[in-house]
């Protein structure tokens, strides 16, 4: 995906740890980012995510390929420069990694106090940024003394305070309940709008990407297996890593007490039970409701999840009919002639 | 009597805080060296960590009696004679930096690796790292370790005596044990017990203080 303004360019990146095995934990990996946008980074644990993220902050070295920040390559800066460079890339940890010792507002001034700012300059910077982040009434509050949520606050805070132009998040929500995953997801997404910053995050989580990145890598074994926008992967996934992602996101297993009554064998007066697969390239017709009204089949739908992506409607439908053996088959084949993909589970006897 | 216990008393506490004192001056660049050259430090050197850790730790291995006697020479070359309590207080000195930079060693190594990190992406020198993060953060069990060397370095200068460094120890042997003074003994027992209930407390206090 070449773009104009690229803010963040990855070059063949290879990554091996000699002491740990010789395979190689990131294989050729090439990406970009331009200004202003969020890239989440998917991947199974073990697939090279977190690796990825400290080669792009310099923490590793990768062995060949380059990383351009800015039009600079990074990999082979002296560390004077590189300390330049990193001054810019702002980053939020898993773990939030603040200093217990030192109050919110001191947490928060530590990067300003590495630039040898003043006091008056910090205080003000340090105040705005609280401002933002809604941690304002905090100042002087230790890190022990806050939830989870309020904690990364503080480390948001804290990357941005230098004016970074890039965020690298890892795995910044594993630590988080899902309520306040949320709220964090929105204050990036607040600050991304209002700074323009670009956001670049790594996760196991696929609703993180989701609800946040506008485009997504999704990384298995080292490599990047697909890449491209949120919508066009998430409704056209082509690989089996991406698509088992993608299936947490639908949970499409069915409900427990129909798993415990399902059978193989469809028997005179059962109902067949049909799982219906809704993707980019399904029709937009009203499917469901010709079904009953044309063909006069009552249909009973049992569980569904169904969830937008842009605009593409994608997720799924369990539903069950009268098994009447030919006329089944009739229905499965219209659903398909129409790009939905039916499963059938089986048969149940209500 | 009350003269010669207060005389001893001063003695001691000149000779264990005297010696803390230079044992932290002395003994915290030391640790801060072992810590940063060794695997899990900032800038890894086997050449300095080796050696260094081996001297730390022989020296630490040779009973402190003996370890005085040793130093006799060296000593005499500093102050001048190696008898008095200001010639005990160089062997006391050496003992404390060994044993606080083995602890200002483990107590940088007790803060999360996390932390370094933080300090690396926002372009911080090792230095930095080490002043602004990883010394205020291991406060609580640096202070912790230094008040079990203190506690250490009092029972130390009951030793002094074999170099006429004076002291409680030194009274307790020559007025108490060798002329049969128990009540002097047990004084002094007492009076042992509380100082080391005291540096014990305020060594508790900080270490809380800094704990959050």
């Amino acid at each position: 995906m070449p773009s104009l303004n690229p803010h963040l360019v990855v070059q063949n990146i290879v990554k091996s740890f000699p002491k740990t095995g010789p395979e190689k934990v990131l294989n050729n990996i090439s990406f970009e980012v331009s200004k202003g946008k969020i890239l989440g980074i998917i991947g199974k644990s073990g697939a090279g995510k977190s690796t990825l993220l400290r080669c792009l902050n310099g923490l590793e070295k990768p062995d060949t390929g380059k990383i351009l920040f800015q039009d600079q390559d990074f990999t082979d800066l002296s560390s004077q420069k590189l300390r330049e460079v990193r001054q810019k890339i702002g980053v939020v940890f898993q773990s939030f990694n603040l200093l217990s010792t030192r109050t919110v507002f001191e947490n928060v001034s530590l990067p300003l106090e590495l630039l040898r700012l003043s006091d008056t300059e910090r205080q003000k910077k340090v105040e705005n940024i609280l401002n933002l982040v809604g941690l304002s009434s905090k100042l002087n509050a230790y890190p022990g003394q806050l939830s989870g949520g309020q904690r990364q606050r503080v480390a948001i805070a804290r990357a941005l305070v230098v004016d970074a132009t890039l965020l690298l998040c890892d795995e910044f929500t594993s630590a988080l309940d899902p309520h306040t995953t949320l709220e964090i997801l929105r204050l990036l997404q607040d600050l991304n709008r209002r700074l323009g910053i670009t956001i670049i995050f790594v996760t196991h989580d696929i609703n993180v990407v989701k609800e946040l990145a506008q485009d997504v890598c999704v990384l298995d074994q080292g490599e990047i297996v697909e890449q491209g926008s949120v919508e066009s992967v998430f409704t056209n996934p082509n690989h089996a890593i991406t698509q088992s992602l993608l299936s947490e996101l639908l949970k499409n297993d069915l409900p427990d007490f129909l798993q415990q009554q399902l059978h193989l064998e469809g028997k005179e007066n059962d109902d067949v039970v049909l799982k219906l697969i809704f993707g980019s390239q399904t029709s937009t017709k009203p499917l469901i409701a010709n079904l009953i009204q044309e063909w006069k089949i009552p249909i009973n739908i049992i569980s569904g999840n169904l969830d937008h992506i842009g605009k593409a409607t994608f997720g799924h439908l369990v539903v069950s009919l009268k098994h009447q053996g030919e006329s089944t088959e009739k229905i499965i084949k219209y659903l398909t002639d129409h790009q939905v993909g039916v499963e059938k589970a089986g048969y149940i006897r209500w | 009597m009350n003269d010669l216990l207060f005389k001893a008393l001063y003695e001691t506490l000149l000779m264990v805080f005297g010696s803390t004192g230079i044992g932290i001056l002395l003994g915290v660049p030391v640790g801060v060296i072992l810590y940063n050259t060794s695997q899990q430090g900032l800038q890894p050197c086997k050449k300095v960590y080796g050696p260094l850790s081996f001297l730390v730790n022989g020296a630490r291995s040779i009973p402190y009696i003996i370890l005085t006697v040793l130093l006799i020479p060296f000593t005499r070359n500093i102050i001048g004679t190696s008898i008095g309590t200001g010639s005990a207080i160089v062997p006391l000195s050496i003992a404390a930096t060994l044993l606080i930079a083995r602890c200002v060693e483990d107590a940088l190594r007790s803060v999360p690796k996390g932390l370094s990190e933080v300090g690396i992406s926002f372009g911080a020198t090792p230095f930095e790292i080490i002043r602004k993060i990883l010394l205020p953060e291991s406060m609580a069990p640096l202070i912790a370790g230094i008040t079990t060397v203190i506690i250490n370095l009092v029972g130390y200068s009951a030793m002094a005596g074999t170099v006429g460094g004076g002291g409680l120890g030194d009274l307790a042997i020559r007025y108490g044990y060798q002329r049969y003074d128990t009540v002097l003994v047990v004084l002094i027992v007492v009076i042992l017990v509380i100082l080391v209930q005291c540096i014990q407390m305020l060594g508790q206090r900080c270490t809380n203080h800094y704990r959050r």
